[in-house]
């Protein structure tokens, strides 16, 4: 742990934690009043500060592989999905611990998925990260 | 049974997000992590228009639109610092595991900002919901 705290991946992966929970309640914290659909369009316009930081210092420079492209872009209307029935769940006025901690369980899918799509092994771990998931699905669903 | 609307919402959300973490691992097979941000914002831009407010939005309070523009910010933050850590030489197999405990920080502040109460029961839940999200993403 001290040789943790020297090393800057450790304090990008705080940052990483402290900005999503941040983000999180933030998201709580505005959807009591605004709508999803408008949560989620001015989500949007708060992410393009970085994207624009990103640009510049990579000096516009882009690779071009229109796989990437296009898997990263169906990305994002994916994810904007997602954002916008989290902002819903939010809107709801359903306990946000539940809802946030729910939410975060997305790898659960994207285990299962790996598995069935890209033929991945799952491991032993994960079977029993699965376990633990449905048992936290089950007692949220009470 | 009766399952809460809200727990309808969170398995769409939970769906989508499940998907879009396989599709950005195929992505970063073509196209670097910084990269893949920057396209997946351009695909929330492709939905903007169907999200436009027009002038609702000068009804909500400023603080709770500051909220809302804040989350974005943020939340593009932190995939940027989670990059950054894997650049840096942080192990995927303890970085990942480490930044999907971000509900903790939501856990924590609950109480402070909210006034939400939980029961032992749900707690439960969410423990094992934090144990599961660092089991399958270690």
């Amino acid at each position: 742990m001290h040789n943790a705290m020297k090393a800057r991946w450790f304090w990008y992966s705080l940052l990483c934690v402290l900005s999503w929970g941040a983000w999180a309640l933030l998201s709580k914290l505005g959807s009591r009043e605004i709508p999803p659909e408008t949560m989620q369009f001015l989500f949007t316009i708060g992410c393009l500060p970085v994207c624009i930081a990103l640009l510049i210092v990579r000096r516009f420079r882009m690779e071009k592989s229109p796989k990437g492209i296009s898997y990263a872009v169906l990305n994002g209307v994916l994810s904007g999905i997602g954002g916008l029935t989290l902002f819903a769940a939010y809107h709801t006025g359903g306990n946000t611990s539940l809802i946030t901690a729910a939410t975060a369980l997305y790898p659960m899918i994207t285990v299962v998925l790996a598995v069935l799509v890209l033929r991945e092994r799952i491991r032993p771990i994960q079977v029993i990260g699965l376990a633990f998931a449905a048992a936290a699905f089950v007692i949220f669903s009470i | 049974m009766h399952i809460s609307a809200w727990l309808w919402f969170a398995a769409i959300t939970l769906l989508a997000w499940g998907v879009v973490g396989l599709l950005q691992k195929l992505s970063t097979n073509y196209i670097s992590a910084e990269s893949s941000l920057i396209w997946l914002v351009a695909g929330f831009m492709l939905l903007e228009p169907l999200f436009y407010p027009g002038r609702s939005v000068l009804h909500y309070s400023g603080w709770n639109l500051t909220w809302a523009l804040l989350s974005g910010f943020l939340n593009a933050l932190g995939a940027w610092a989670l990059f950054a850590a894997l650049k840096s030489g942080g192990k995927a197999s303890i970085v990942a595991p480490l930044t999907a405990l971000y509900p903790v920080v939501v856990i924590a502040l609950v109480p402070l900002v909210l006034h939400e109460s939980i029961t032992h029961l749900q707690l439960l839940g969410i423990f094992f919901s934090l144990v599961a999200v660092v089991l399958l993403s270690s």
